[in-house]
């Protein structure tokens, strides 16, 4: 196992030298350079060119550009001049992480369910009208269901505000930023998910009566999360901030829930067909139980494995969104950094998407070879390929 | 064929059989496969509708050509610098003249509508046949030559998933404006030597353990022999399902930055949507229905029918899924 770890550590430099390597020759290929952006006289583009380093022969460029990437530092930002990238980027990540994560998870949730119950269901009509809801959920153009949000639940309803972040009548004469509270609220939020991820596994083992435990334990923690704000006196700063969110959220979530639905609807089948479910039947046990356990939990891994490789679509889905609803995160940086040429800042958004993924395909390694023995055989792998 | 050991093999179902009788049964059994995949497929009615709007959309580019030569008069139904003297101020809603109404500019919507079918052919066909073209290539080399080609191929594939189409066109896309085919090239290029490619290298290497390619082997095919009649065959159906997904994802960048006004294509379904926002943004939305309902539908059945048979080619390609 630490073998095969290791192993696949190492791929992993090499892999990301050589996306470093695409991407600078990416920079190269492009048609200007900052200096050229504006209209002045050579003698001062020369002077900026030499400030920036863009003067310098390529493969010097290039060695500089790997080993400030390999240490972990993304440069400094043209427009905005001795701003670090990575300072840029981690103030607006808050943001995006914060209507992203809940937005990702949640329909990936909501499609597993839904997929669950569809393929249990069998039959043509609920098929077909399942099949037609997730393509529409996945090819809908995203800024045109957006508006859609906004006309309907913001415009002709009034149940949540249309854009932006903040209300500032809220705000006035408060002596808090809002990132600080939204910070706050990103902590909060994922120890709130920690928490109920702990409880579940504990109940799972150890409770015998668990719907109970975990009802009782799900409601304590949220309890005392809720008390917890109320006592702080940021309450009313964070259900501002909160009732922005509605609609940005419920657009992604939309967004993404179909191809997971649609997924885990074929998956499910194609386990339904094995011997172990036949047997499960002919030993009596409950429906319900075959297929939470036997049917649902090995289409999981298939579904997981397609939900981390589709990510980059749902964080591309989120920036739109986010340019739509004024939601001023990482897209708005993305389409700033655009506007200004600012090459660090998006090279940086680049390579902090390359490296998530990355880092997600990992972990997907390694679990796939701590679950199924087959993956980290070499042997076994030589044999099959 | 070599007719040079043109010999009896006698013990095989107690018949006598002859080489070349082998090798036209080996020869014979891809077109077979080709056969039962679409009949597989065209039981499957998600595939068909997709099918049936994808023709549609043809139509409609067709259609647009035909109308603007022979009945639209082209002053005013031009889908990029027509304008509507007689009845000003636009926009209109719709009426006989023009059935979608007309834009802010003065323009006929049903026009633009069935003009920008072609653009949306045009990047996610271009796409998809450069991805495909790619991933084929690289994962077929790799399986079948192995060693170095497929250690370096794997390098860069592994890079390449990286960066996955989308998000480097929304990057560089906002950087550049780009016309429908280098949006295309670029979308190919990136899907195509990535994810793609793990993809049809997986597949290669399933296809390359069959007795059938040690048979060709044996019977003295040829490296490019064996893998034209053996490995593309067998693959097709894959590689067609590949191309549907991937006509979906660059059709959709494509209305996103169009959307945002960072290509240089002059008309298509992001685009139109993107007049008519700039304007009315956050305004009543009953004027402006006739511009922003039909383009954003459009998008959504033009990718939603390449979606829905790359769906349904997946129950082909998964021979466990076609049994139910």
């Amino acid at each position: 196992m630490y073998k095969y770890i290791t192993r696949r550590l190492v791929r992993a430099l090499i892999t990301l030298i050589v996306f470093q390597t695409i991407l600078f020759m990416l920079i190269q290929a492009l048609p200007r350079d900052y200096a050229s952006l504006v209209r002045i006289s050579p003698a001062h583009r020369d002077a900026i060119r030499a400030m920036l380093g863009l003067d310098q022969p390529v493969w010097k460029q290039y060695l500089k550009w790997i080993g400030r990437f390999l240490g972990g530092d993304l440069g400094f930002s043209f427009a905005y001049r001795t701003v670090p990238v990575s300072r840029i980027l981690t103030t607006r990540a808050p943001r995006t992480l914060l209507l992203f994560l809940p937005a990702a998870l949640g329909g990936f949730a909501l499609g597993l369910w839904l997929g669950k119950h569809i393929a249990w269901r069998r039959g043509s009509w609920l098929e077909l009208g399942a099949t037609l809801v997730g393509t529409a959920s996945y090819t809908s153009f995203a800024p045109w269901l957006a508006f859609m949000m906004i006309n309907v639940f913001a415009l002709s309803l009034g149940w949540a505000p249309p854009e932006n972040v903040v209300n500032p009548n809220v705000w006035i004469r408060q002596r808090v930023l809002p990132e600080t509270v939204i910070i706050r609220l990103f902590q909060t939020m994922v120890m709130v998910g920690l928490l109920l991820l702990l409880l579940w596994l504990v109940t799972r083992t150890a409770v015998a009566h668990c719907t109970y435990a975990r009802l009782a334990g799900g409601g304590l923690i949220i309890g005392v999360v809720i008390l917890l704000w109320l006592r702080s006196g940021w309450i009313r700063l964070a259900l501002d901030i909160l009732h922005h969110m509605v609609l940005p959220l419920m657009t992604l979530m939309l967004l993404s829930f179909g191809e997971t639905m649609l997924l885990m609807r074929t998956t499910m089948v194609d386990v339904l067909g094995s011997d172990h479910v036949l047997t499960a039947r002919a030993k009596g046990i409950p429906d319900g139980a075959i297929r939470d356990r036997h049917v649902a939990r090995l289409a999981l891994l298939p579904v997981l494995t397609h939900f981390i490789v589709h990510l980059p679509f749902v964080i591309i889905g989120s920036f739109v969104v986010e340019m739509v609803f004024s939601w001023r995160g990482m897209g708005q940086a993305l389409f700033d950094a655009a506007d200004m040429y600012d090459l660090p800042v998006l090279m940086g958004i680049l390579s902090v998407s390359g490296v998530v993924i990355l880092f997600a395909h990992l972990v997907l390694d390694v679990l796939n070879a701590w679950l199924d023995p087959r993956v980290r055989d070499e042997h076994f792998q030589a044999m099959a390929g | 064929m070599n007719h040079d050991n043109d010999m009896p093999l006698s013990g095989y179902h107690g018949k006598d059989l002859h080489c070349t009788q082998v090798s036209h049964i080996y020869c014979k059994r891809p077109l077979l496969a080709w056969r039962r995949d679409w009949s597989l497929f065209i039981s499957n009615p998600v595939g068909l509708l997709g099918l049936g709007l994808i023709v549609i959309f043809a139509l409609m580019g067709l259609t647009h050509s035909i109308l603007l030569s022979t009945v639209w008069d082209r002053t005013t139904y031009h889908p990029m610098v027509g304008f509507d003297y007689d009845n000003t101020p636009h926009p209109n809603q719709p009426s006989w003249k023009h059935p979608l109404g007309t834009d802010s500019m003065g323009r006929d919507v049903l026009s633009q509508l069935l003009y920008s079918s072609r653009t949306s052919f045009g990047v996610g066909l271009t796409a998809s046949i450069v991805a495909t073209i790619l991933a084929t290539a690289v994962g077929v080399l790799s399986v079948y030559y192995g060693g170095k080609v497929d250690t370096l191929f794997m390098v860069v594939a592994d890079a390449f998933v990286l960066m996955p189409p989308q998000v480097v066109l929304l990057v560089v896309g906002l950087l550049i404006d780009m016309d429908w085919l280098r949006l295309g090239l670029v979308y190919g290029v990136f899907a195509g030597l990535g994810t793609l490619a793990l993809i049809a290298k997986s597949h290669a290497l399933s296809i390359r353990v069959k007795p059938y390619i040690q048979a060709a082997r044996v019977a003295g095919g040829g490296d490019w022999h064996i893998i034209r009649t053996h490995f593309l065959p067998n693959m097709l159906s894959l590689i067609i399902m590949n191309m549907m997904f991937t006509v979906t994802g660059s059709v959709l960048i494509e209305a996103l930055l169009s959307f945002f006004g960072r290509t240089r294509i002059r008309m298509s379904w992001g685009t139109m949507i993107w007049f008519t926002q700039s304007i009315f943004r956050l305004s009543p939305f009953g004027e402006q229905w006739h511009v922003i309902l039909p383009p954003a539908f459009a998008i959504m059945l033009f990718c939603g029918a390449f979606y829905m048979v790359g769906r349904a080619l997946d129950s082909v390609v998964n021979p466990r899924l076609a049994q139910r």
